[in-house]
């Protein structure tokens, strides 16, 4: 906690207790507000209601440090002729949350946004109003469980998003969402753990959480070993040179729609990993860039893995079964499980007993001319044979239908 | 036509069996487990195909693809193991195995029935061309088809193209199903060679049956729309005499040796294919 945040929670709240405990003459107290506020069917003159909920109030994280409605209604302080004037000043919680409110205005929500209808975010659009609570209090706006409704009361559709509408829903079909509401994991990532609070930034913004070059971070605040063994990978070491052509978390997991790989939405359900692969790994220009081998889309695919996985078997290997997935090393690593020399052991996992026999010969064969010659003989036999063979067939079936059909001409 | 058939010994109508029950069978089962195999195995060759990508991950029909491919292997290999015992151990079997052995003549047969259909040597003969070629050659003129036994080069080269592919498929298919078997004995490179055997020599066998043996046992106008000796295994006297000369003229020498000498008399006449 800052300490601008100690002020506010701890420090401010004794004062002001300790100014209450001796009541400053002429400033309402809230019983005086009640007597008018505390009336369920009190309305405005557009009709709208102006009840306040004195126990609601009473029992926030504001009433019950002893901080009274004139505290934040300051344009009343002074004020003894009720009922009052219609119109009030808006409550600055700047003048206590010093810090959140700078952050804020920092923000994303600082400013409007570039919607149809713009508007800007004020503290009681997420906070809520007179029964604000502490964030760790369940019954919060603010708690871990109760964040993605606050925030997608906005982000859902009433906010125009950039990635097309539905895309902040997805988060409600993600693994992260289903912890949240199912198995009530308050720990597990709601809007703000990948967003921030008061500091949300769009993804674009370099200082942005959930930017490319901080993502990783982010991710790695919950998902520790992941974060390390993913450092330890090709894809990571890139990644901390600045390379942005590598993969980080979000390209194969997705961004809200996180999933578990068991799930069959995934995008790295086991039959589906090639296709998030093959995305840079088939593509050229990247190939040639970093002199990555082409084809590995095309060649697993005609092997029988390739077939039963795209089939929707689930127990073939994908990529991720032998190259792994967040440490994936290059295969002259002498730790990478496509090594020679760990070949066994990699294919053992499936096909036990597996021998050394497994690295005698290639997995992704672009060229049976270049990597196989002997299957490459074998194909090319078969070929021919199957060539002349039907040739043959076809010539004699030719013939003897000439010969019969002759003879019918001839009759 | 009886005058023509040596002292009536065999009638045009007279039914010999050209394959018994037990062959039958065999054929059947061949044809059961061939198809299933053809089925749920080709396809892996035209994996790119929409159809069959649509099909195949259509719930858990790869799987059930794969078991019935295993499962008609199965049948495929007990049908071969009783056959090859039938062969062995039947007289009829081992007489069988006999007459499909190939020889010289069946390749001579096979030019000769080309030549035959095509005509071109009797049109050279009319035309006086080449004649002292013919003369010397009189095999080249291919005046008559061939005369064939009990099987002719068409159902020899069938039986032995089955016999050859399934040794082909059983072996490669067998290292396929116990991947770890296979790699615990070859190395990576040969076991890629046994899957590329087994689909290029199944597309062979698939080819093969779809224009060879379709053509000879149901489009050929002579048997169209089906030839019936798969179903009742018959052949009649005519038939045996216009299709299977050789072992026609066997019959009827094997049966005038039974029935003792006889004044002269002609030989079986052979008429001229059609």
């Amino acid at each position: 906690m800052s300490r601008s945040g100690f002020v506010a929670r701890f420090a401010l709240p004794a004062a002001l207790v300790f100014l209450a405990a001796a009541p400053l003459s002429g400033q309402p107290s809230d019983d005086d507000c009640l007597v008018c506020h505390g009336d369920s069917g009190l309305k405005g003159g557009q009709g709208q209601s102006l009840f306040v909920d004195g126990a609601k109030s009473a029992a926030s994280i504001h009433g019950s440090a002893g901080i009274s409605c004139v505290d934040c209604h300051s344009d009343l302080a002074k004020v003894s002729d009720f009922p009052h004037a219609g119109k009030l000043k808006p409550v600055a919680c700047a003048s206590c949350h010093e810090a959140a409110a700078a952050a804020v205005g920092q923000s994303a929500h600082g400013s409007a946004h570039s919607g149809p209808k713009p508007f800007a975010v004020l503290c009681k659009d997420c906070h809520g109003t007179h029964e604000i609570r502490a964030s760790a209090d369940a019954s919060s706006r603010t708690f871990s469980l109760n964040i993605p409704e606050t925030c997608t009361a906005c982000h859902l559709s009433r906010v125009p998003n950039a990635r097309g509408p539905g895309f902040v829903g997805q988060y409600l079909q993600s693994v992260h969402f289903r912890a949240l509401s199912k198995a009530g994991l308050n720990s597990a990532a709601t809007c703000v753990s990948c967003h921030g609070g008061h500091d949300v930034r769009l993804v674009d913004d370099s200082r942005s959480k959930v930017a490319r070059p901080n993502i990783i971070s982010t991710c790695g605040a919950c998902h520790a070993g992941i974060e390390r063994d993913y450092l330890e990978g090709v894809h990571g070491k890139a990644y901390v040179k600045g390379s942005r052509d590598v993969p980080v978390c979000t390209d194969c997991h997705a961004e809200h729609d996180i999933r578990s790989p068991a799930d069959l939405g995934s995008i790295v359900y086991a039959t589906k990993v090639a296709a998030v692969c093959s995305r840079c790994h088939d593509d050229e220009s990247l190939a040639r860039q970093y002199g990555l081998l082409t084809s590995r889309l095309k060649t697993y695919a005609a092997s029988y893995h390739g077939m039963a996985s795209k089939s929707g078997e689930t127990r073939v290997a994908n990529c991720a079964s032998c190259h792994g997935h967040h440490d994936i090393r290059p295969s002259n690593d002498p730790r990478s499980s496509v090594n020679p020399a760990n070949l066994a052991a990699t294919c053992g996992t499936c096909h036990a007993g597996a021998g050394v026999n497994f690295s005698k010969g290639r997995i992704h064969v672009v060229s049976e001319r270049t990597e196989n010659r002997w299957a490459y003989t074998v194909k090319i036999v078969y070929l021919v044979v199957i060539g002349g063979l039907i040739s043959v067939f076809l010539a004699f079936i030719a013939a003897d239908l000439y010969r019969r059909l002759r003879g019918r001409w001839t009759r | 036509m009886d005058a023509l058939t040596g002292r009536g010994l065999i009638r045009d109508d007279e039914v010999f069996l050209r394959m018994n029950r037990v062959e039958r069978l065999q054929h059947i089962l061949l044809i059961v487990s061939f198809s299933l195999l053809v089925v749920t195995g080709l396809p892996l060759m035209f994996y790119e195909m929409r159809l069959f990508k649509a099909v195949f991950s259509y719930g858990r029909v790869f799987y059930y693809r794969g078991v019935i491919h295993r499962a008609a292997a199965v049948l495929l290999i007990a049908d071969i193991i009783w056959h090859f015992g039938y062969t062995i151990l039947t007289r009829r079997g081992r007489e069988n195995f006999r007459e499909l052995m190939p020889r010289r003549k069946d390749a001579l047969d096979a030019v000769a029935l080309f030549g035959y259909n095509v005509g071109l040597s009797r049109w050279l003969t009319r035309k006086g061309l080449l004649r002292r070629f013919f003369d010397r050659h009189p095999f080249w003129k291919f005046e008559n088809p061939p005369e064939y036994g009990r099987y002719n080069f068409i159902e020899k080269l069938e039986y032995l193209a089955v016999a050859w592919g399934s040794l082909v498929m059983i072996f490669s298919g067998f290292f396929m199903w116990n991947v770890e078997l296979s790699l615990s004995m070859f190395p990576l490179w040969l076991h890629d060679i046994f899957a590329i055997a087994h689909g290029y020599e199944a597309m062979l066998a698939f080819l093969a049956i779809i224009i060879w043996h379709m053509y000879n046992v149901h489009l050929n106008p002579e048997v169209f729309p089906m030839s019936r000796i798969w179903l009742d295994g018959k052949i009649t006297g005519h038939q045996l005499k216009t299709l299977h000369a050789i072992e026609y003229r066997k019959i009827l020498a094997a049966r005038e040796k039974a029935l003792g000498p006889q004044p002269a008399e002609p030989g079986p006449d052979i008429p001229p294919g059609a």
